[in-house]
């Protein structure tokens, strides 16, 4: 073998950065590099933006090629690459949502709720956006996408999974996608809904002064510091689980998994196991999901002018979920004597307690000693069952559209 | 006295293998309506029925607390 053969083996990395296909994956590290900063300097949502980020680098390195066959090697994907590993351990057979959602049900307290249940309305109206982008994909997808024309249970598929991104429920997303074989689609999809996810603080302000004014963000809203019975904070698990298994069964893996970690939280004699589904449990399947979806991001499935409509999508989604709430509680208004602050209804959405804080933060730059937090909270918890519901009713729904094959 | 009810019950038992085979074809017949829809109305339909889907199983939640808060006082 001459030195000529020995370096261009050598640096066969550095060469192929060169080639048409290298430039995709700069451009993948240049997307992996900004989900990095935004984690890293802005501090969004740092916890999943980095591991995506990170696995975004993992699945874009150029291809090794084994110098004895000529072949492409094994690395990080590839059938035995450990991100594909993770990948069919944990989101081809949706265990890593329903395991987050465990630990996410073992951090939710349900008593702002179970004290005014009202509240619960505002966690249905904020799913208003997503069959709002449903519809609006439906008819978008086959324009911006002509591939897809024809195939429509494709588009009703994808239609359902943009959709669901408006929630702000990444496991919920991921768990849609997945549910109707989006393989594909998987890596600009759960990179919008967490991404959107992490921008809470950015996209819903905007929205919810456009559509409210100074007066409506000034009103005050009693609230009763005493807490729930410890009979209904573990009854409510129990019968919600029950409920929604028998109406939505489709929902029944995320409503019991998120019911199953309350109730560890409430019951009271297993302290240590809600301890362990809060942190450890809730932070190991946070570190394999974001580096299982960032392993999703190849260039040749990412670069592509789906991602862009996706992305679009997704945030319109997520704008009219928060006016959808918005608007309801100013359609309440009319018919209450003690009004509803508005901005509690754009708490409707899943992102908990992001949103939450977020309206919480608006209300005391109007007025500095306007609590709102706890309603809001309420509002929260209850768009988390909401958009769990939802995912359940467009699983079903579109399932029966396409003859119950999926 | 109770002699008839075996004979009852045998005639129930043949009864039921032509009755399930009519529910199946009725609901079969009701998923080919679906999947022959246009793509918007499929749309629209899941639209409606899933947004109210959404909003009844959020309601029986309401009452669920309502009632639950009913118990405890």
């Amino acid at each position: 073998m001459d030195i000529l053969a020995i370096l261009k083996e050598l640096f066969a990395g550095v060469l192929y950065l060169a080639s048409p296909a290298g430039l995709k994956t700069l451009a993948m590290f240049v997307i992996a590099g900004v989900l990095i900063y935004l984690a890293i300097k802005k501090d969004y949502e740092p916890a999943l933006l980095l591991p995506i980020g990170f696995g975004a680098i993992l699945a874009n390195l150029p291809p090794v090629i084994d110098a004895a066959t000529g072949t492409a090697a094994e690395s990080a994907l590839g059938e035995h690459g450990f991100l594909t590993v993770l990948f069919n351990a944990g989101i081809a057979n949706e265990l890593f949502p329903i395991l987050i959602f465990i630990g996410v049900g073992a951090m939710i307290d349900f008593s702002p709720l179970l004290k005014d249940p009202s509240m619960i309305f505002f966690g249905a109206a904020a799913q208003f956006g997503i069959f709002a982008t449903f519809l609006v994909s439906l008819v978008l997808i086959p324009i911006v996408l002509p591939a897809t024309a024809g195939d429509s249970s494709l588009i009703l598929r994808l239609a359902s999974a943009i959709g669901i991104i408006g929630a702000a429920d990444g496991p919920t997303t991921l768990y849609v996608a997945n549910h109707f074989n989006l393989k594909d689609y998987m890596a600009p999809i759960s990179v919008a809904a967490y991404s959107y996810m992490s921008l809470v603080p950015v996209i819903q302000p905007p929205v919810i002064k456009a559509l409210t004014s100074r007066k409506e963000r000034m009103i005050r809203m009693n609230y009763n510091e005493e807490r729930a019975s410890k009979l209904a904070l573990i009854l409510f698990p129990i019968i919600v689980t029950a409920v929604a298994g028998i109406i939505v069964p489709m929902s029944a893996p995320l409503v019991g998994s998120l019911m199953f970690g309350n109730l560890i939280r409430e019951c009271g004699v297993l302290e240590r196991l809600s301890k362990t589904a809060q942190n450890e449990l809730a932070n190991l399947v946070t570190i394999l999901l974001g580096i299982t979806i960032g392993g999703t991001m190849v260039a040749e499935n990412f670069l592509r002018l789906d991602t862009l409509l996706i992305m679009a999508l997704g945030l319109f989604a997520f704008v009219f979920d928060t006016a959808g709430g918005v608007l309801f509680a100013k359609l309440l208004n009319l018919f209450r004597k003690t009004k509803i602050n508005p901005m509690v209804g754009a708490a409707g959405i899943s992102a908990f307690p992001m949103s939450a804080r977020v309206i919480q933060k608006i209300a005391k730059e109007e007025d500095p000693f306007n609590f709102i937090l706890m309603q809001s909270i309420s509002a929260n918890v209850s768009g988390q069952l909401g958009s769990i519901v939802a995912g359940g009713m467009v699983i079903t729904l579109v399932s029966m559209m396409l003859g119950g094959i999926w | 006295m109770f002699k008839w009810i075996p004979s009852l019950a045998e005639a129930v038992v043949d009864a039921l293998p032509t009755a399930e085979p009519v529910a199946e074809t009725v609901v079969a017949e009701a998923t080919n309506a679906l999947v022959e829809l246009p793509l918007l109305t499929k749309g629209l339909l899941t639209t409606l029925m899933g947004l109210l889907g959404v909003f009844l199983v959020l309601t029986l939640f309401f009452i669920t607390i309502k009632l639950m808060q009913k118990i405890g006082k």
